[in-house]
């Protein structure tokens, strides 16, 4: 095992889209670095665990923190939820890789923000108590409807699990030289320590540190790089396009995907999929009130705009000072570690190995922090949604936490499992097929609920089954699956983002169905959505409030 | 509750309150949705569209920044300043009505009880 540890690059290669075999042990001293940092982050991260642990007893602590996250805090949260290491080595490592093109997932993922604020942030705070199968089951009936939304959001956070502990699994891997499932299952294990003990508060409080320091670290890299050209874009982009083999061509349109179809459902699943996505809708249950719902989605919009600004100069840096470095480059001439490892790279070059340390570190907080958001929202599902409003709807507090607390050990342990199993899996992949399921399950039933007075629960549970398979379904059975992993020649569904396809069945699912149902309860539902109206837009009777 | 909705629904103000906000926020949400169509459609359709072609075009001779990467991070900023615009509106504007809206229903609701 020491020797296949000294194989390996001390470069955490973050082998995110492409996993390639990587040459020679780089810098020893970088590692060290890395290793410092990270032990201070993870005692640090302790001790918040064990302060917040003594503040969490009730399911309210547990879920939302106490509902005391004040507006910054929680939009430094959302922005951290959000970032993560997919986000920042993936999004710079295509613009690394594909120049103009690379940008469609900074503009489509960032235009998701303005969209939930002006049309979900503060009705969802107004409405639910802990996740947002609480504001559809106001007028819904509450058993099919949790089942769905669980569903959803189930199927959401493991796929986006898998992708996180797989990319964390490569990182740590290189990092101390630990094999890779030890290495999963030491991210597993801290993950279920922060979400079980801690709950929200901490991890909140994770997700905040991290964001400041990936903020932080990145904005270092992007001067450090800037200061090279006078603080020129010009120049820089010139000296990328110098170094690309497609030469002017990066700084236009048309590199990464070929296909239309492909790019809108894209650009769908980029857009929509925020909105779905279990684990940031869940923040907006951790403030006050519908007020400081909307100044956390400004911070966090504000935030991830500039990390996405950062990502863009850093993507193009690396193309003028990484690409072409033989320094960084194996014996084919590609990018040590895969593209991914551009920005890695790029700190390296340009603030030497302190630099390159600090951010391996920060690559793998970000990890750690999106794994245990993602963990804890899993879990609510589990024992908010199904076990205390379906199985057991009169359990006790304490019950539910305890119930919260085991559905977090078994997630953790399932993740860790399909870690291992998913060793080799495309982790951008996977993460997009998350924002898929987000987009075509949980985005139309929420949307529907809160606008559309007309749907009833056999509508939204039609829909809400027909977007869940069909974006699994053409995951299956598109080109990825059926052709890559099960080796099949020919892919029946030709389409790589089955994102749009999904989320059109899902809603003309849930809108035909809702139109033919002329069952009484839809007369009530329907009857019920004044009441449901008048609370989202006055925040009269939510939770937290006295009625 | 249902009093006090009922109250709520017979306020003209309340109308006025979510006509207001849903007029804000349809508006807003369809110039990001545009924009995002317009960026998406153009990486998708470039350079044979005619919203696209000049996308690739540097915005001045001798330089080697694009029209494309100009509208991205004009994009980015404009999607800033929506979302403070309507926080702007929303916590200010908007909260003052709600307030009023909500606190004469309680006080009715209080009044019949």
């Amino acid at each position: 095992m020491m020797r296949d540890a000294m194989l390996k690059p001390l470069v955490p290669a973050l082998l995110l889209l492409a996993p390639t075999a990587v040459s020679a042990a780089e810098s020893v001293n970088s590692g060290g670095i890395a290793i410092t940092f990270f032990i201070v982050f993870v005692a640090a991260t302790l001790a918040i665990t064990w302060w917040a642990a003594r503040r969490t007893h009730t399911t309210h602590d547990f879920y939302a923190a106490g509902g005391n996250i004040s507006g910054l805090q929680n939009g430094l949260a959302i922005a951290g939820d959000f970032m993560s290491a997919a986000s920042f080595l993936g999004v710079s490592g295509l613009i690394f890789g594909f120049g103009f093109d690379g940008l469609i997932y900074a503009v489509g993922g960032l235009a998701g923000w303005p969209l939930v604020l002006f049309l979900l942030s503060e009705r969802l705070k107004n409405l639910g108590k802990y996740t947002f199968a609480d504001a559809v089951t106001l007028r819904l009936a509450a058993t099919p409807i949790r089942c769905l939304a669980a569903s959803g959001s189930l199927v959401a956070v493991v796929l986006y699990l898998i992708g996180q502990m797989v990319g964390a699994g490569k990182l740590i891997e290189v990092l101390f030289g630990l094999n890779y499932s030890v290495a999963v299952g030491c991210v597993g294990t801290l993950m279920i320590v922060y979400v079980c003990f801690g709950g929200m508060l901490a991890t909140t409080w994770v997700q905040i540190i991290k964001a400041v320091l990936l903020l932080g670290g990145a904005s270092l890299v992007t001067v450090l790089v800037l200061a090279q050209f006078n603080f020129s874009l010009n120049q820089l982009l010139m000296a990328a396009l110098k170094q690309h083999a497609r030469g002017v061509a990066v700084l236009a349109p048309g590199g990464l995907v070929h296909d239309p179809v492909s790019v809108v459902s894209l650009g769908t699943a980029l857009v929509f999929g925020t909105a779905g996505l279990p684990h940031i809708l869940m923040r907006f249950f951790t403030v006050p009130n519908a007020r400081e719902a909307r100044r956390s989605v400004f911070f966090a919009t504000a935030f991830i705009g500039y990390f996405y600004m950062l990502t863009f100069v850093i993507g193009f840096g690396a193309m003028a000072l990484v690409l072409g470095n033989p320094q960084f480059a194996d014996a084919t001439g590609r990018l040590l570690g895969g593209d991914n490892m551009a920005a890695i790279h790029l700190a390296h070059a340009a603030g030497g190995p302190l630099l390159l340390g600090f951010m391996s570190a920060v690559c793998f907080a970000t990890i750690l922090a999106v794994v245990s958001g993602l963990t804890l929202s899993g879990a609510s599902a589990i024992s908010h949604d199904l076990y205390a409003s379906v199985f057991r709807p009169n359990a006790s507090e304490q019950e539910v936490v305890r119930v919260s607390r085991y559905a977090t050990i078994v997630l953790g342990v399932v993740a860790v499992l399909l870690a291992l199993l998913f060793e080799s899996q495309n982790v951008a992949y996977l993460v997009l097929m998350a924002f898929t399921v987000g987009a075509s399950v949980n985005f139309p039933l929420l949307f529907l609920a809160l606008f559309w007075r007309n749907l009833t629960t056999s509508g939204a549970l039609t829909g809400g089954v027909m977007g869940l398979v069909t974006a699994v379904g053409c995951i299956v059975l598109g080109p990825t699956v059926w052709v890559e992993v099960l080796g099949n020649a020919e892919p029946i569904v030709p389409y790589k983002y089955p994102a749009l396809f999904a989320m059109c069945a899902s809603f003309s699912g849930s809108i035909v169905v809702s139109l033919l149902d002329r069952s009484a309860r839809a007369t009530r539902e329907r009857a019920g959505f004044n009441a449901q109206y008048i609370r989202s837009q006055t925040g009269l009777g939510a939770e937290g409030t006295p009625a | 509750m249902q009093d006090i909705y009922r109250q709520i629904f017979k306020d003209p103000r309340f109308h006025e309150l979510q006509r207001k906000r849903s007029r804000l926020s349809w508006t807003l949400a369809a110039i990001v949705i545009a924009n995002a169509a317009w960026y998406v459609l153009a990486t998708a359709f470039y350079p044979e569209a005619a919203f696209a072609r000049f996308w690739g075009q540097p915005i001045s001779e001798g330089t080697a920044t694009t029209w494309g990467i100009i509208i991205g991070l004009a994009q980015t900023v404009l999607f800033i300043l929506l979302v403070l615009y309507y926080i702007h509106r929303a916590n200010g504007e908007f909260e003052v009505l709600k307030e009023a809206v909500v606190a004469d229903a309680l006080r009715v609701a209080g009044k019949q009880s």
